[in-house]
């Protein structure tokens, strides 16, 4: 029996060493700030473990060539081949999507509530984990994150590419935004 | 890559479970209990991280820490206690996460290495064998160097306060006694120095407390034994926006080359003194020159000026095989360029990754990983007002590749000459938030 389990662990050991696993060194490095499996421990940081590959890719090659505004991002990305930000993505979609539900007032659930089936129930669905291949989840991701994110998008001073969201965040009265952001960050699975 | 993620991570549990497959990778003359020995010196973001990484990526590997100290205070943004505005529990963090994870913690000094025969023995005499010993000490104080200086004096009177612990709050508590229309002075000491920006953040933190707590009359000298200093064009930038910069400004800045290295402290009368000038004081922040952590120099090695060389694949000591040293005490980057690993508790998070691959890479028979290296670190300036800059390495050819495509400060200004406009507010307001999820994150991903 040993003998067998060896000899499978050695074929293992020989396709390991000839694809070279390096995106997981390359995406360890992404954890200092969003998290092991991209899961972020704290409020201002987004967790970007199990995003879709498609946005995952679409926003990093928007912050890469200029077409997409970020304060930190978009100059990280820029030192990434295509190829090696196609692979990040690729490996963080495939890790799971760990919410991080923050508690809220019954008030403040109830005032987001309504401000998302409004504003945001079409895209992301009513608790942020519409399974759209193009849509972040945000069920559960950090509300201080998304009220940052949804300030980006109202200021009117980043370049934001996505009409739709940009359309839905100026659409917001001031004090829904967050109420919203605390009403995805209370959700859970 | 053939084998997805799990897969992996199940063949090395495997390799570990199965007693018949230690023999893959267990050291002659070693029980088959544990694919490896890894002893760790020093439990600070360097050590913690590759720690934490080793138990992570192999349960297989036995891993040792030996820190001198029980709870660990970070420096990231501890500047943001003089001001008030951040409470120094917040920095502070024990090793039973570790602890959790299956690292064995061990309370005590390092006082000797013996690389011949893999061992490192601590001051009450215990010993401890390796396969692979990772050095993380971080860096000491050349006090000598400043006449009138010693540690007594630093700790009592003249806080450096460049490890954060007891002096950070002495510092803390001396400003808030110091004068309405008080002095407070930061010496610089020559560079290379742990957190290259962080004399600057200290400066306009002091001036933040300043501002709010009635002292507005006071000023901010900084000493500086260099000519320049990192994140320079956003510091300036905003010392003059919100405190005032410059003769008549709260905050002053006297370069190296126009006398402002520090070589003579008195404790007594508070006044310094430069090849140049002499300065009265309120409150005197004398950081002295750093060196690597007293063990690696011990231990031989420091082999590049008063740090210690390293390779760039896996951070391998250039002097001494199977001892990898990481964090503020080895010199990295692509130093010819100006463009050396800056000292960060990021960059000492990053590394340790690098030693963590490639060890178990090694203890598996498993190709070496290809290294990235990077560092992100943020100042804060102001409760709504922070930036950044970021470093990309690559290794190529056994060299360091600085990729500066990927690397860089927050923009200073929109746009350049004339058509150069303000960087709006808002930037500044986001990377002050975003500075305190990177803390907390980088934290928890070092000691948990």
């Amino acid at each position: 029996m040993h003998k067998i389990i060896l000899s499978l662990l050695l074929v293992g050991c020989a396709s390991t060493a000839a694809a070279r696993p390096d995106i997981e060194p390359l995406a360890r490095t992404c954890n200092g700030c969003h998290g092991v499996g991209g899961v972020s421990v704290s409020g201002p940081m987004p967790s970007i473990g199990g995003l879709p590959k498609e946005y995952l890719k679409r926003i990093m090659k928007q912050w890469k060539y200029g077409e997409r505004n970020a304060v930190t991002m978009d100059r990280i990305v820029k030192g990434f081949s295509d190829d090696q930000l196609d692979a990040l993505a690729e490996y963080f979609s495939k890790q799971p999507w760990v919410p991080v539900p923050q508690p809220a007032s019954e008030a403040v659930l109830a005032k987001g509530k309504a401000a998302v089936e409004e504003n945001c129930r079409d895209c992301h669905g009513l608790t942020g984990n519409d399974p759209d291949v193009e849509v972040p989840k945000i069920n559960g991701q950090w509300s201080k994150y998304m009220e940052l994110e949804l300030l980006k998008y109202r200021s009117g001073v980043f370049k934001m590419p996505h009409r739709k969201m940009k359309q839905a965040a100026h659409d917001m009265k001031p004090e829904e935004v967050s109420a919203t952001s605390r009403y995805f960050g209370a959700q859970g699975k | 890559m053939t084998m997805n993620n799990v897969d992996r991570r199940s063949f090395l549990k495997g390799l570990s479970a199965v007693a018949g497959a230690s023999i893959l990778c267990v050291p002659q003359g070693r029980a088959a209990s544990a694919k490896a020995q890894v002893v760790v010196v020093g439990g600070g973001f360097g050590g913690a991280s590759v720690a934490k990484y080793l138990r992570l990526l192999d349960p297989g590997i036995e891993v040792t820490l030996i820190e001198r100290e029980t709870r660990y205070t970070a420096c990231p943004l501890s500047n943001e206690v003089l001001s008030d505005s951040r409470d120094i529990k917040s920095l502070q963090t024990g090793y039973e996460r570790l602890s959790r994870r299956g690292v064995r913690f061990v309370h005590g000094e390092v006082t000797g290495i013996d690389p011949a025969g893999k061992k490192v023995s601590t001051a009450d005499g215990q010993t401890f064998s390796y396969d692979a010993l990772v050095v993380s000490p971080g860096v000491d104080f050349n006090y000598s160097a400043i006449v009138g200086l010693t540690p007594e004096i630093a700790d009592t009177r003249l806080p450096h306060a460049w490890k954060a612990g007891a002096q950070t709050l002495l510092l803390k508590k001396q400003l808030a006694a110091m004068p309405d229309n008080g002095r407070f002075i930061i010496a610089v000491p020559k560079g290379p120095l742990r957190c290259p920006p962080g004399p600057y953040e200290r400066a306009a933190q002091v001036a933040m407390y300043c501002k709010h707590h009635g002292k507005q009359k006071a000023k901010v000298l900084i000493l500086d034994s260099n000519d320049s200093f990192s994140k320079r064009g956003l510091f300036e930038q905003a010392w003059k926006a919100l405190y005032g910069y410059g003769p008549g400004g709260m905050i002053e800045w006297v370069s190296g080359s126009s006398g402002g290295a520090v070589e003579e402290v008195n404790a007594d009368t508070m006044i310094c003194r430069t090849g140049f000038d002499e300065h009265k004081a309120d409150v005197l922040n004398v950081i002295p020159p750093h060196h690597a952590g007293k063990i690696a120099k011990t231990a031989g090695l420091v082999n590049s000026g008063v740090w210690c060389g390293v390779k760039p694949d896996n951070m391998e000591s250039t002097v001494h095989k199977d001892v990898y040293v990481i964090g503020d005490s080895c010199i990295g980057g692509e130093i010819a360029s100006g463009n050396a690993f800056p000292k960060s508790a990021h960059m000492a998070n990053s590394q340790a990754k690098v030693v963590a691959a490639s060890l178990v890479a090694k203890f598996n028979a498993l190709p070496a990983p290809i290294p990235t290296y990077t560092n992100t670190c943020y100042s804060v300036v102001d409760h709504d007002w922070g930036f950044s800059v970021v470093h990309l390495y690559r290794v190529e050819g056994n060299q360091w590749i600085y990729v500066k495509e990927g690397s860089g400060i927050s923009p200073v200004n929109f746009g350049v000459g004339k058509d150069a406009k303000p960087v709006p507010r808002t930037y500044r307001k986001i990377e002050a938030q975003y500075a305190a999820g990177w803390l907390n994150n980088l934290m928890a991903d070092a000691f948990s």
